[in-house]
């Protein structure tokens, strides 16, 4: 037993030594020939599924393009994963990237990794997702103006109904998700000093089938006005109100099929869909200003979010 | 006369009903509390989608009382759920008939209660780790056959399994709550009235003691298990029909809605007691608790400490009056 113990230790010793070989022999890889010219940039996402990063990619394609000196790169893990993504970020280091656009997985777990690139000389932006490590610019949807810009929508619609007082209600994710507690911090903004009152928030995961059910409870106790705050609640809010045909105006967050047909057939006023394409053309342009030399108006760009409703839902 | 005192007697004598009554005096208060905080909650419209916020985790709630009942747990519901939602809602969304979609996802979700009945008892795995694993597939599963994404709406063919399921009433009550009820009835009179039902409580209080007596005891569990992926499957159909899309994340965590509403009506985790009847006030506090505090304007927060408290009081209760009847017959 000893014996065999001591071999796994001597082999595990070995393969480690291989692999930091292969580590270091990887970083030795020559890098930017082309330093002046054309701009090495990689975009870095969550995954490569999701039509959120798709979009994103396409719209930073598009700028690389329209900007000609820019060779523009899309790399990411196939699911998301924090080892994967780091280990993309130093795949661009050993590709000699100029600068990276990073979507980050989770706010901590790239630093380091980050660090390494930046000790190279390489530029990071953030695009959608920041981590806890500074950079030149952080392009994203600013959550609390959407959720202001939904919540103004939402007051617009019940005055023009000739409803100037009632119930608000909120489906939202959970209460320790960043994103849409900012989005509701701006929802509640723009009810501030209106004759409404804003329920407590209901948190059912992000989980169409529950937040139906508590959007069912708000019909039920006559709310004038619902509020989805990303799109499993915004699904199930707007398939409450179909089940009841009930006239309360709801206005959610996000986009698809689902979201799509809802708005279309009029149950839901409007969603606040976010501009990743915004994100990636604008990451592209930021990022070649600095390698330029140029300096950046601003440290957080907002790519806003298109009020997307019956009109121009497609 | 006689009659009613030894069917009073029968039902004092039977196991684990101390603490069915004792929750069900807590379901009555809460009930009245809410209808005084506010008046809407007794509404025949709230009345009418609170029955069918229960009917899931009631659903589920039969399917791990079976579990528990045998000693064993599982864990896979949730994302047996999952699963079979989004395998029948890929299908269907594909243009498949929905009775095709329905029994490819149920034969799926067979095979993980199979699976899960045949890895603890062959396999002697300890059930928290053949059901973690299996867990782990069903949702791998769940997020591939779509190929990581939630799935679109499906479609119109598949509005009579939307009805079926949710949005229709048979004698002015939702198909959810009938389908409910139904499988209740079914599995209380398996569990009470059957053979198989009392091999099930005997396995829970002494497995070796089974076995020596003859007892199956894998085609037993191999059964519960299987019971209780039905469950989570019916679930999962409930929610396809009611979001009319099928959701990669669909039943995440409710395995233990699942154990909360078993617990705190009485089934014990340790296995050989607990009855469904419990199971159903269980699964009624936890949907009324939900349900009542948006009513009343609470936070979230008080739900998740309130259901926390009422796990540990009521089956604490149980463990106090069953160390004070078992003194009682002893000296007596």
């Amino acid at each position: 037993m000893k014996l065999n113990i001591k071999k796994l230790l001597a082999l595990l010793i070995v393969s480690l030594l291989v692999l930091v070989g292969c580590g270091s022999n990887g970083g030795d890889t020559p890098s930017g020939e082309n330093g002046d010219e054309k701009y090495l940039i990689y975009l870095i996402t969550m995954d490569q599924m999701d039509q959120h990063w798709v979009n994103l990619s396409k719209g930073a394609e598009a700028a690389a393009n329209e900007l000609g000196n820019v060779e523009f790169k899309w790399v990411a893990p196939d699911v998301k994963d924090d080892a994967k993504q780091i280990e993309a970020i130093n795949n661009a280091i050993s590709a000699g990237a100029d600068a990276i656009l990073l979507a980050a997985n989770g706010p901590d777990a790239v630093t380091s990794a980050l660090q390494e690139a930046q000790a190279e000389g390489i530029k990071i932006l953030y695009v959608d997702s920041p981590a806890n490590f500074p950079a030149e610019q952080t392009l994203a949807t600013d959550n609390k103006a959407a959720g202001k810009t939904a919540g103004e929508e939402l007051i617009a619609a019940l005055t023009a109904k000739g409803v100037t007082e009632g119930d608000i209600g909120i489906i939202s994710t959970n209460p320790s998700t960043d994103s849409t507690n900012n989005r509701i911090a701006g929802f509640l903004e723009a009810f501030e000093g209106t004759g409404y009152t804003v329920l407590e928030p209901q948190y059912r995961d992000g989980d169409p089938v529950r937040s139906q059910d508590a959007a069912q409870n708000f019909l039920t106790s006559g709310v004038v006005g619902l509020f989805g705050a990303n799109e499993g609640s915004t699904v199930g809010v707007g398939n409450a109100i179909a089940a009841e045909s009930s006239e309360v105006i709801a206005v959610g967050f996000d986009y698809s099929d689902n979201i799509k047909e809802l708005l279309l057939d009029g149950t839901l006023l409007a969603s606040m869909v976010q501009n990743p394409e915004v994100m990636g053309s604008e990451g592209i342009k930021s990022a070649v200003k600095i390698l330029k030399g140029e300096t950046l108006d601003v440290e957080v760009f907002d790519t806003g979010v298109t009020v997307t409703t019956k009109e121009n839902a497609q | 006369m006689g009659y009613i005192k030894n069917s009073i007697h029968r039902i004092r004598n039977t196991r684990g009903i101390g603490q069915v009554i004792t929750v069900t005096f807590g379901l009555v208060i809460m009930l009245i509390a809410f209808s005084f905080i506010n008046p809407v909650f007794f509404s025949q419209r709230n009345v009418n989608n609170l029955l069918r916020q229960i009917a899931p985790i009631l659903l589920i709630g039969i399917g791990q009382s079976y579990v528990l009942i045998t000693g064993n747990i599982d864990l896979s519901i949730g994302s047996v759920i999952g699963m079979s939602a989004m395998v029948s809602a890929t299908l269907m969304s594909h243009n498949v008939a929905p009775i095709v979609a329905m029994l490819v996802a149920l034969s799926g979700a067979l095979f993980i209660g199979f699976l899960n009945g045949f890895l603890v008892v062959k396999g002697k795995l300890p059930p928290f780790i053949a059901t973690l694993g299996t867990m782990t597939i069903a949702r791998g599963i769940a997020q591939i056959v779509n190929g990581n994404y939630n799935t679109n709406s499906i479609g119109e063919h598949a509005q009579g399994f939307r009805e079926f399921f949710y949005y229709g009433k048979t004698f002015g009550i939702y198909n959810t709550v009938v389908i409910a009820i139904v499988v209740w009835f079914i599995f209380n009179f398996v569990l009470r009235r059957t053979r198989i039902g009392r091999y099930i409580y005997a396995i829970g209080s002494n497995v070796e003691a089974s076995r020596l007596s003859g007892i199956n005891v894998l085609s037993t569990t191999v059964v519960v298990y299987v019971v209780s992926a039905l469950c989570a499957s019916l679930v999962g159909f409930i929610q396809v029909g009611s979001a009319g899309m099928g959701a990669m994340d669909a039943g995440n965590g409710y395995e233990m809605f699942a154990v909360a509403a078993s617990v705190i009506g009485g089934v014990s985790t340790l296995g050989g007691q607990g009855l469904l009847v419990g199971t159903v006030i269980g699964a009624a506090i936890w949907a009324v608790l939900e349900n009542g505090l948006q009513f009343a304007g609470a936070p979230i927060a008080i739900r998740n400490i309130v259901i926390g408290i009422i796990v540990i009081v009521s089956v604490l209760l149980d463990v106090v009056l069953r160390r004070r009847t078992t003194k009682a017959s002893i000296k007596n």
